[in-house]
């Protein structure tokens, strides 16, 4: 698995009748940022559940950052960081106090949350909001500040579940340098989005369609696939054949 | 770890606008407001005379039943049917008939022409209505004729005592069971209402995909709902104290033993209750459900021995029946875990089935 820190084989997820992640193999290659498309309902959601633990496949396997999604969800929970498009740090926490209680979660020490904290909150210019309430915070900087504190343990995978819904363009830009200084410190970014223009920004990424995948490949490799002129119509020509309702 | 998921719940207990005030108002409520409230102690019972006789010995008899306290005399007429119409329009509870031969069959030891109805719409009150009643007329007959045998008087007079709550003061005999019910509340259901809350929020998801364990997770919530558990009984023992004057009977230490065994059991509950539920209207429910359940089948207002023994076998499942009768055990009586180990069975036993189904169906990965 040189190079690799997601693997996945012929991974199903079914609850009851209804298939939601329909077979799928794919890699993620080491320090890459890896786009995971699809329609709402398309099985994203659930696929990346598996992949941290959260959720049990049905059949197939795989693994992350060389553990078993099977066996060893507990381990695979150590050398990641995830953050969800729902905003889940505690609102009645101040915004140090939701970085101690991750970092000591974590099993860091005083001493290092300490350094950490001053250097986090440095980095986001947010020191003069460290004792506000995190959810008093404007939703933009409630995003980079989870997306901070995922990253406080030093993973080696993040994974980010839509992390810009809701969020203006300019804070948008800024979360993806922010996702982008990760990458270039060899953090694999595992993303899903919505937004077209931010699957542009991708190593590579992977378009799921009724639970299975539907293509897979850089952004331009697969505009020059579909003739098409940007990323958005690439999704349009993917999706449309659909068969699944939302 | 441990230290920094306490940190936090104790941070969010302390910061919830309702909750520390609550843990402070519990007890003082439930000590000097509830045991006023729940007293079921009949006074004031309506009474209506149909005196026929209209003697001295009849006024003698009314004299000793409106003496008594507990009844208030609403009117006199001449005919038993102008009292029936009062109780007919619920103006009485009991009426006492007396006929018009009254003093002369009494004089003479004839006869006792003397008749007490009771509305039992309300049926305690009018069974405990026609007891104060007959007691009163064999009050009257024993003054009155100390040496004969009067007819109607009982044979064997029968004198009561009454053990542990010597006064039948009814106060005394609730303060346990609203402690008990007070700690049930705390423990079982605010930390199932928190867990739920932070479902709904979507934090705990954030806790799942971390390393932490889903037992520390749980007993770290539970904690800071067993310190106030353990504040809002030494609050409740103080207060009834320095208020009324009540002391434990037994050792204290077997009070806090109990408690500390219900605690587990409630905590069992609570995680399920949560486990179960996804929202907090759904949780709200089934507290709800169990709430109710739990005291009505409980004997702290009711006692078991008077259900009948298809609803007695209920409230062997009932954790609630062991606590309350094990601290009304120790609190009025002074007993030991060698009296009441039955109590201590009781809850380890349901605390063992609520604990273990409680840590099986929670899971942080979902199947």
């Amino acid at each position: 698995m040189e190079g690799n820190v997601i693997e996945i084989r012929n991974l199903t997820k079914k609850f009851g009748d209804f298939t939601a992640v329909d077979n799928i193999s794919f890699d993620v290659w080491k320090g890459e940022i890896f786009g995971f498309l699809g329609a709402n309902g398309a099985g994203k959601t659930t696929a990346m559940r598996i992949l941290c633990g959260l959720s049990r496949p049905t059949s197939g396997g795989g693994t992350v950052s060389g553990y078993d999604i099977n066996t060893e969800q507990e381990k695979i929970k150590r050398h990641i960081g995830y953050m969800s498009q729902k905003f889940s740090l505690y609102p009645d926490l101040t915004v140090r106090e939701n970085i101690r209680l991750f970092g000591g979660i974590y099993g860091l020490r005083d001493r290092e949350i300490r350094e950490k904290t001053d250097a986090m909150l440095g980095m986001l210019e947010m020191m003069s909001e460290k004792d506000k309430f995190a959810g008093a915070l404007p939703l933009g900087w409630k995003q980079k500040l989870a997306f901070s504190i995922a990253l406080i343990h030093e993973p080696e995978i993040i994974f980010l579940d839509e992390p810009t819904g809701g969020v203006d363009p300019e804070t948008r830009r800024r979360f993806w340098e922010m996702i982008y200084d990760t990458a270039e410190k060899g953090v694999t970014v595992f993303v899903t989005t919505h937004y077209m223009d931010e699957a542009e920004y991708c190593d590579r990424v992977s378009v799921m369609v009724d639970g299975k995948i539907a293509a897979m490949n850089s952004p331009s490799g697969l505009k020059s696939e579909y003739h098409a002129g940007n990323m958005d119509e690439v999704f349009r020509i993917i999706a449309g054949r659909a068969a699944r309702e939302e | 770890m441990w230290k920094y998921l306490l940190e936090k719940e104790f941070k969010q207990f302390f910061r919830d606008p309702g909750l520390p005030r609550m843990a402070l108002m519990f007890p003082v409520l439930m000590m000097l407001v509830f045991p006023f409230a729940v007293s079921m102690e009949i006074r004031n019972i309506n009474l209506v005379v149909a005196d026929g006789s209209r003697s001295e010995e009849s006024a003698r008899l009314i004299e000793k039943c409106t003496a008594s306290g507990y009844f208030r005399l609403v009117a006199q007429c001449d005919s038993p049917d102008e009292a029936m119409r009062l109780m007919d329009d619920n103006k009485a509870d009991a009426i006492i008939t007396i006929g018009p031969d009254f003093a002369e069959e009494v004089e003479t030891g004839s006869g006792f022409p003397v008749g007490i109805k009771v509305n039992t719409v309300n049926g305690t009150r009018g069974s405990i209505g026609a007891q104060y009643l007959s007691s009163c007329i064999r009050m009257y007959l024993q003054d009155r004729n100390p040496s004969r045998d009067v007819p109607a008087t009982p044979a064997a007079e029968i004198s009561e005592k009454y053990y542990f709550n010597a006064n039948m003061d009814y106060k005394l005999f609730m303060i346990p069971a609203l402690i008990v019910i007070g700690i049930t509340m705390i423990t079982a259901f605010l930390p199932s209402l928190n867990i739920v809350s932070e479902k709904e929020t979507g934090t705990i998801e954030q806790i799942n995909v971390t390393p932490v364990s889903k037992s520390a997770f749980i007993i770290c919530k539970m904690i800071p709902y067993w310190a106030i558990a353990f504040f809002v009984l030494t609050a409740c023992l103080l207060i009834a104290w320095a208020v009324f004057g009540y002391a434990c009977r037994g050792r204290l230490l077997w009070l806090y033993v109990y408690t500390t065994l219900d605690i587990i059991v409630m905590a069992g509950l609570g995680l399920l209750i949560s486990n179960y539920s996804s929202n907090a209207q759904q949780a709200m429910f089934v507290i709800w459900f169990f709430a109710v359940i739990f005291m009505l089948m409980s004997g702290i207002f009711t006692p078991i021995a008077s259900m009948p023994e298809w609803a007695q076998a209920i409230t062997y499942f009932n954790p609630m029946r062991y606590y309350a009768d094990a601290m009304r055990a120790v609190y009025l009586k002074g007993s030991t875990p060698a009296d009441i180990w039955y109590d201590a069975a009781g809850l380890v036993a349901i605390g063992a089935v609520m604990v273990g189904w409680a840590i099986a169906s929670y899971r942080k990965t979902a199947v």
